[in-house]
């Protein structure tokens, strides 16, 4: 008797609500945004400049090689097809020419859908699709999207997770087999 | 409104029930279980550009024409380049493990230094080279005090290091090799330049104790050529034979596996020789009367018969059958690539003389040397007519004084020497052993000074009519990837050293040597490095004669009555200088190595009178040593012979080869071979207990 007084002095089933509610904001609100860091690219590249501007499409950079692998970002060799000296008047390319391109460093880009090593995937097998279906349409973007890193795991926020491969593999009749993605 | 215990307690559970319908528990979870994935101690794949460029390996026994992948700079894979004739688009099973090799757990990262208590010393290049420097200093242009090997037949490296040798004064050798006893039969032929086999024309090849498929010559040329003349389903244009004690890879394959005893090849070649003799085969060579006078009178069918095995009907026919050929050749060897006289291979020349297959096509070729791009080198046949064995068997005895500085580049001596033990000790009888190996393997563990030279993918290479070959030719290559760990290429070390001690060889860097070499050769240097062979078609012009005289004192009707050692080598289980590498520890026969015992192979009829049976544990001793193994029955290995693998029993390198098994060179017998003065071992007797 004496502790149900004491519940009905501190608000009744009230508390129990405020721990609900708390737990909700926290977990719908403040949980996403904490456990990811936010990390910018190291030079801030500009596809605007480079599509709109000298007319190069998305294959002059990000080509399939002979054996029908994909060649993904470009390195330094291909950069420097161009970039040997400094072309144009942005900080941006200042630093990559004088900090990488010269000192023989590549860009250690921050891959937005960068796959797990035990991942097989395959780009000529997926050929068919938009390149945006999967990443950030960054083509006419004079900047680039801020790269979220999960702080537990590591990977990137927009990584691909298992069940949406196998969701598009179920919905197009692809199989599911492991060994179809885990050599 | 206070907080007392119960409301926090409420609040708190309230929370819980709440946080279930948030993602922060499952998502962690999630995220736990993904981040597993990223401990620092799982290896990470690199990622990058894909990349292929020609290279030149020389992992295997034989230079082997590559093509090597890379992501990122880094290699991953490689396959043969059909585009390069040395070793026509195959891929031994050494060279295939190149890329593993290169990541070796056992890569020496940097010189070392041997301290007073026996451990290495991690030290700086400049430190390794001013010690070198000085010890060489001090036995310049003193005879006898340096003493270089290597175990690079091809390589211009060895010239640089023969040249280096020239200039303080002291001798240079090659590893023990098949080359060796066709230099010197070459040599007391009265010939000049190498010995090759136009193997793909011919269509018929007698192998006597080559092993073509698994050690002698450049096996994966040897096996592409084999290939290439028996296509599936299509008509075969070579017939194979093969005459040895054991049936091997090449046995395996041949036609026909003449079962022959071991170390009595020259008097099956000569058995050979008296049936073709007998049917009027002739050839205009000056000592042609008195060869066929000792052919005739001391190699009778009886007698080889009684020497080989082999009956003198069945050695009728043979001899019927390679005279019916219209492009047959003879080819003599060791059954595992070393140790055999010079007399097996000028009797197998005999044969090919009577065949008139002496630099024809599908025959016999006398080769030219390509020029020297060290003048001051000895030439290739020069240098490997030198007995290494023999001067170090002379180190063991007490006869000869052992080197202040023994200079050791590509080779193992420690662990791959006939009567391992004793020479062994000969090497380590050196004041100042220096090892330039790339890996930690058992000379360099034994060394006072290690100056590790980088594998053939972060250097400069180069290759030279590997031995056997039917044409001279020439291969090169670039490196394909930077340095993995502190190394420094050889031919850069001796061309420093030398520098301070005042030799001059005539170039400041490895790449200016290979390409000069390329230059005299006529070869263009851009196409080598681009993965293509120089290939030259010439042959020597001068005449060879039979070498009677020599034959008659080197060639001698075995005692008999004794278990005869039967040794054999096999790439998977790599070479003399490459320890097994670790893709090929699952494909090693569970009947040559079981657990960590070593099998040898017997037949049924010797496992008897051995009194022995499958599995059983036996020691066997030879002249130099015990070993301790298990028996194998196998009808594949001839009556009174014991077979052997070679290349188990290291005692460095890594978990993938050491402590595997027994070294069986420790059995192996080391003699003189009459008439020559090199050393021999194939005729290596063993007893059981």
């Amino acid at each position: 008797m004496e502790e149900k007084r004491t519940s009905k002095q501190c608000g009744g089933v009230l508390p129990f609500f405020i721990g609900v509610l708390a737990s909700l904001i926290v977990g719908w609100w403040v949980f996403p945004q904490v456990i990811y860091s936010q990390k910018t690219q190291p030079v801030d590249f500009s596809h605007k400049v480079h599509v709109e501007d000298e007319g190069m499409d998305c294959e002059s950079c990000h080509m399939f090689l002979e054996d029908g692998s994909f060649a993904g970002l470009p390195s330094n060799e291909q950069c420097a097809e161009c970039h040997e000296d400094i072309l144009g008047e942005t900080e941006a390319e200042e630093i990559y020419v004088t900090e990488y391109l010269q000192k023989g460093v590549e860009v250690p880009w921050l891959v937005y859908q960068y796959q797990p090593d035990n991942v097989y995937f395959s780009h000529k097998a997926h050929e068919g699709y938009e390149c945006t279906d999967c990443h950030p349409d960054v083509g006419n973007s004079d900047t680039l999207p801020t790269y979220y890193e999960n702080r537990i795991s590591g990977y990137s926020k927009q990584t691909m997770k298992m069940w949406q491969c196998e969701r598009c593999h179920a919905e197009v009749g692809t199989s599911n087999a492991c060994y179809v993605c885990h050599k | 409104m206070g907080i007392d215990r119960r409301t926090f307690i409420q609040v708190v559970t309230g929370g819980v029930v709440g946080s279930l319908f948030t993602p922060v528990i499952w998502k962690s979870l999630d995220d736990a279980s993904i981040w597993s994935q990223n401990w620092p101690w799982i290896p990470r794949l690199k990622y990058g550009t894909i990349t292929e460029q020609a290279s030149v390996a020389k992992f295997g026994a034989a230079p082997c024409a590559e093509i090597v992948k890379s992501v990122g700079g880094s290699p991953y894979l490689t396959r043969g380049n059909a585009e390069n004739e040395m070793s026509k688009g195959g891929v031994d099973p050494v060279s295939a493990s190149g890329p593993q090799l290169m990541y070796s757990p056992s890569r020496v990262n940097g010189p070392m230094k041997k301290t007073a208590e026996g451990k290495y010393e991690s030290i700086s290049w400049e430190e390794a080279e001013k010690i070198l420097s000085e010890k060489l200093a001090a036995v310049k242009g003193r005879k006898g005090k340096l003493a270089v090997v290597s175990g690079d037949a091809t390589g211009t490296a060895t010239e640089v290091l023969s040249g280096f040798a020239a200039g303080m004064g002291a001798e240079c050798y090659l590893m023990p090799s098949d080359e060796q006893s066709a230099a010197v039969a070459l040599s007391s032929m009265g010939g000049k330049g190498q010995i090759g086999y136009d193997l793909e024309n011919s269509d018929f090849v007698l192998f006597v104790g080559a092993d073509a498929m698994d050690s002698w010559g450049s096996v994966v040329r040897n096996q592409c050529i084999y290939a290439e003349s028996r296509p599936t389903g299509e008509e075969i244009k070579t017939t194979y034979l093969y005459a040895g004690p054991f049936q091997n890879s090449t046995a395996a394959a041949a036609d026909r596996w003449i079962p022959v005893a071991p170390g009595t090849g020259a008097i099956f070649c000569l058995g050979l020789a008296y049936h073709m003799l007998k049917a009027g085969a002739s050839a205009s060579a000056s000592d042609f009367a008195d060869f066929k006078t000792l052919v005739m009178s001391r190699f009778s069918p009886d007698k080889v018969e009684k020497a080989t095995g082999v009956a003198g009907t069945d050695m009728a026919a043979i001899a019927k059958r390679i005279m019916k050929s219209s492009a047959p050749v003879v080819v003599a060897g060791s059954e595992f690539a070393q140790g055999v006289g010079a007399a097996d291979v000028i009797a197998a020349s005999a044969v090919n003389m009577l065949l008139g297959r002496i630099n024809k096509e599908g025959g016999m070729k006398i080769l030219p040397e390509l020029p020297k791009a060290v003048e001051a080198a000895a030439g290739r046949s020069e240098l490997a007519a030198k007995d290494f064995v023999g001067y170090l068997a002379g180190i063991a005895s007490g006869k000869v004084a052992a080197p202040a500085v023994m200079m050791s580049y590509e080779a193992n001596p420690i662990y791959a020497l006939p009567q391992n033990t004793a020479l062994a000790q000969a090497v380590e009888k050196s004041g100042f052993l220096v090892s330039f190996s790339t890996y930690m393997d058992e000379t360099a563990s034994k060394a006072d000074l290690i100056m590790p030279n980088p594998t053939c993918y972060e250097r400069f290479e180069d290759a030279q009519t590997p031995y056997g070959v039917g044409s001279a030719m020439l291969a090169a290559s670039a490196p394909v990837a930077e340095p993995l760990y502190n190394s420094k290429a050889t031919v850069d070390v001796v061309l420093g050293v030398a520098s301070v001690l005042g030799i001059d060889l005539g170039y400041e860097s490895a790449d200016e040597v290979y390409q000069a070499k390329a230059e005299k050769a006529g070869a263009d240097w851009d196409s080598l490095i681009e993965g293509a062979a120089y290939v030259s078609d010439s042959t020597e012009s001068g005449s060879i004669k039979f070498a009677a005289s020599v034959l008659s004192k080197a060639v001698t009707m075995p005692k008999g009555g004794e278990i005869a050692l039967a040794p054999y080598s096999k790439l998977i289980i790599g070479t003399p200088t490459v320890a097994i590498p670790p893709l090929n520890v699952v494909a090693i026969s569970k009947f040559e190595l079981m657990g960590k015992d070593l099998m040898v192979q017997v037949n049924s009829k010797t496992a008897k009178k051995l009194g022995v049976s499958e599995g059983s544990k036996v020691k066997l001793a030879g002249a130099g040593g015990e070993c301790a193994v298990r028996i194998h029955i196998n009808e594949g290995v001839m009556n009174d012979v014991i077979a052997a693998p070679l290349g188990f029993g290291h005692t460095a390198w890594d978990a993938y080869s050491s402590g595997k098994g027994e070294n069986i060179s420790k059995l192996l017998t080391v003699g003189t071979e009459s008439g020559t003065g090199i050393s021999v071992w194939t005729s290596s007797f063993v007893s059981i207990a």
